[in-house]
């Protein structure tokens, strides 16, 4: 008998009032079920690294997430929309093009930690050098290596595990705090050598490897220099002082000068893991 | 202890100073258990209701914050129907307040409907033209979905966003949560509704019936636009308690003010409503049912002033003072203004649920006064507390106020 109440007629208001009533109820169950069907379809699809990207991302506030362009100023104001990873962006070429124009500014300076050049750079605070044999290694840079001092824990991904651009390639726990790193590139981890915060790992990326999405160059300077900026802001006023406005050097072990909570924000800010 | 549950950047109390904060809130909720025990266990007779006074101070606070909690369905209307993005900054919170608002209501309503084993009843032998049904069933049916909408909330905690189903599921659920936010709509317009409805079908009762319009009496659409303007207040209200309390700033200034300006307009619309309805009531309505409208107002303490109170001081002022740019922006001006709006709708439903059961309607009758018993007041008191608590916890476990890390760092910038 539908709608299987005893005392159901078919009349206009048992009708109004049950059509109503398992309306709702079909569109509550039904929403729920679709989104419970979508969920395991992604995990099928293995998309769920893309998504908790998507959501870290999404909970930064802007002032983390400037364009590469508006760095080196080709785009002032302008904020990424696309994750870090401007192989999507069908903006990067056009910007790029102006900044080719314009002319390379001389890389150059440190900014009381090392950006060496002869690498690519992630916003992540990681670094990627190709290899000779078409390789290329992944590391963290020294900011994110004097922000996480000696880890009491460093997970990494196994040989052989499929490592994609910007989702996780390791953990790393540390003054018992924890946080992230994000892979700077897509391919196969090869192996992993070096210990705590020096790891790093050998990643085969396959045929080619697209590196667009890093930064390189003049790029890095400016990026170094917001980053420094970033980090002043995260860490407060009460902190280091005046350290790092005077240009002075970035400490070594961040933790052992931050009260706890700080210490956590700070890692989350800088390591993009909000 | 506990910092690996925190929201990453948030500075939180201690854990044992956290405890010690839940610790009168939970002695409060254990003797408000008691209480319910013995309603449930020794009948209704543990309260100071009777035949007459059926309804008593927990219906009374029932529509209370079922009315203050519509800030839940209105800020996800306005956020997810009508994009006001500035409000993603309370929805959070909004929901969590919902969430605990109906599920409280519904609690209290299972002491108080007597014999809660048979509460499928209402679900298996449904009387379609009882206005009664049609909560209980909206109520129900909203219950369910504040629950989904809060479970994306506990999800996206810092420990549980790590395993990838629960991250999965949250995201796709986000996804659909306009959807929920619609349905949510749609329930609390009827279920607020029919809780005025219940009041002005009332025939038997002149202070309390209305004429209908289009099918239902005025009261429904009065409960509907009163629910929906003071919920905007009462976000706004338990925003500013919590910023308080926790010493943090949550929300931007801004958002305040969003709050406050939707609050303010739709409480103009609704006094003017309430206005006209009261005119045709007391120069039509009651004279057709053979009551002259000054009886009403003869037994202390109900005056005409509880009239003057609900309609002007908790209507018209906070209305105004909401919807004025000059006088919202203030906020010396401001919060006060909020907690007005609200103390107006629980001013509305005191007058109708308590005065209309106190006043004689036939000649035989007299003035009837009551005073909830301690069963009655620590029953509700521990929805209170229960209120407290789950708010605190999701609040130091949960993003409720995705600003809140931002204007952290904002001074220091």
């Amino acid at each position: 008998m539908f709608p299987w109440s005893p005392e159901f007629k078919w009349d206009a208001y048992h009708v109004a009032f049950f059509g109503a009533l398992y309306s709702v109820l079909a569109t509550v169950a039904g929403t729920l079920a679709f989104a419970a069907w979508r969920a395991w379809r992604d995990a099928r699809a293995g998309r769920a690294a893309a998504i908790a990207w998507h959501g870290d991302f999404e909970e930064m506030p802007r002032s983390a997430r400037p364009c590469r362009h508006q760095l080196t100023g080709e785009a002032p104001e302008r904020t990424c929309e696309n994750g870090f990873d401007c192989r999507h962006c069908s903006a990067h070429g056009h910007f790029l093009a102006l900044r080719q124009a314009a002319g390379a500014v001389e890389p150059a300076g440190h900014f009381g930690f090392d950006l060496p050049l002869d690498r690519l750079y992630h916003r992540g605070h990681t670094w990627v050098r190709p290899e000779p044999d078409g390789t290329l290694t992944v590391g963290l840079d020294d900011m994110a290596r004097r922000l996480v001092g000696r880890p009491e824990r460093v997970e990494l991904p196994a040989p052989g595990d499929r490592l994609l651009v910007n989702g996780p390639a390791g953990r790393l726990r540390t003054r018992g705090r924890e946080v992230r790193v994000l892979s700077p590139v897509d391919g196969k981890l090869l192996g992993v050598s070096g210990a705590g915060a020096a790891f790093t790992l050998r990643v085969d990326p396959g045929a080619t490897a697209d590196l667009r999405h890093l930064l390189s160059g003049d790029e890095v300077r400016a990026w170094g220099l917001r980053e420094l900026e970033r980090l002043q802001r995260a860490l407060g006023s009460s902190a280091l002082g005046t350290a790092l406005a005077d240009g002075g050097e970035l400490v070594e072990d961040l933790g052992s000068v931050l009260p706890g909570d700080r210490y956590d924000a700070v890692l989350g800010d800088m390591l993009l893991e909000p | 202890m506990d910092e690996r549950l925190l929201p990453r950047g948030r500075r939180r109390a201690p854990f044992g100073r956290f405890l010690l904060w839940l610790l009168p809130w939970t002695a409060l909720l254990a003797v408000g258990l008691y209480a319910a025990y013995l309603c449930l266990a020794l009948g209704l007779n543990q309260t100071n209701m009777d035949n007459r006074f059926a309804f008593g101070l927990w219906i009374y606070l029932d529509l209370t914050v079922i009315a203050l909690g519509a800030g839940a369905f209105f800020t996800g209307f306005l956020l997810y129907v009508m994009k006001k993005r500035a409000l993603s900054a309370v929805v959070n919170s909004a929901v969590v307040i919902g969430f605990i608002c109906y599920s409280g209501a519904v609690s209290i309503l299972a002491i108080d409907v007597g014999q809660p084993l048979r509460a499928w009843f209402t679900f298996w032998h449904p009387n379609v033209h009882s206005m009664l049904t049609e909560v209980t069933f909206c109520l129900t049916c909203y219950l369910t979905v504040l629950a989904i909408e809060y479970l994306p909330l506990v999800l996206r905690n810092r420990q549980l966003k790590r395993r990838p189903s629960m991250l999965l599921f949250e995201f796709e659920l986000h996804k659909v949560m306009a959807v929920f936010a619609l349905v949510g709509t749609f329930l609390s317009f009827f279920h607020q509704g029919s809780l005025g409805g219940l009041y002005g079908v009332l025939q038997g009762r002149p202070f309390a019936y209305r004429e209908s319009l289009a099918a239902w009496p005025s009261t429904f659409f009065l409960f509907i636009l009163s629910a929906a303007a003071v919920g905007p207040s009462f976000v706004l209200a338990t925003t500013w308690i919590v910023q308080k309390v926790s010493g943090r700033t949550l929300v931007k200034q801004e958002v305040f003010d969003l709050l406050a300006r939707v609050s303010g307009s739709l409480l103009l619309v609704y006094v003017l409503a309430k206005s006209v309805d009261t005119l045709v009531w007391i120069n039509h309505t009651s004279f057709a049912l053979g009551v002259h409208p000054a009886s009403y107002y003869a037994f202390a303490p109900f005056g005409t002033w509880a009239l003057f109170a609900e309609i002007v001081l908790l209507g018209l002022v906070p209305a105004l003072l909401l919807a004025l740019p000059r006088t919202r922006r203030n906020p010396r001006v401001l919060v006060p203004a909020a907690f007005l709006a609200c103390a107006g709708v629980a001013t509305n439903r005191f007058v109708m649920t308590v005065q209309t059961l106190a006043l004689p309607t036939l000649a035989f009758d007299r003035f009837l006064s009551y005073a909830p018993s301690w069963q009655e007041t620590a029953s509700f008191l521990a929805v209170v507390a229960y209120g407290v608590i789950l708010y605190s916890i999701s609040f130091r476990y949960l993003n409720l106020f995705p600003q809140e890390r931002e204007l952290a760092a904002a001074p220091e910038a």
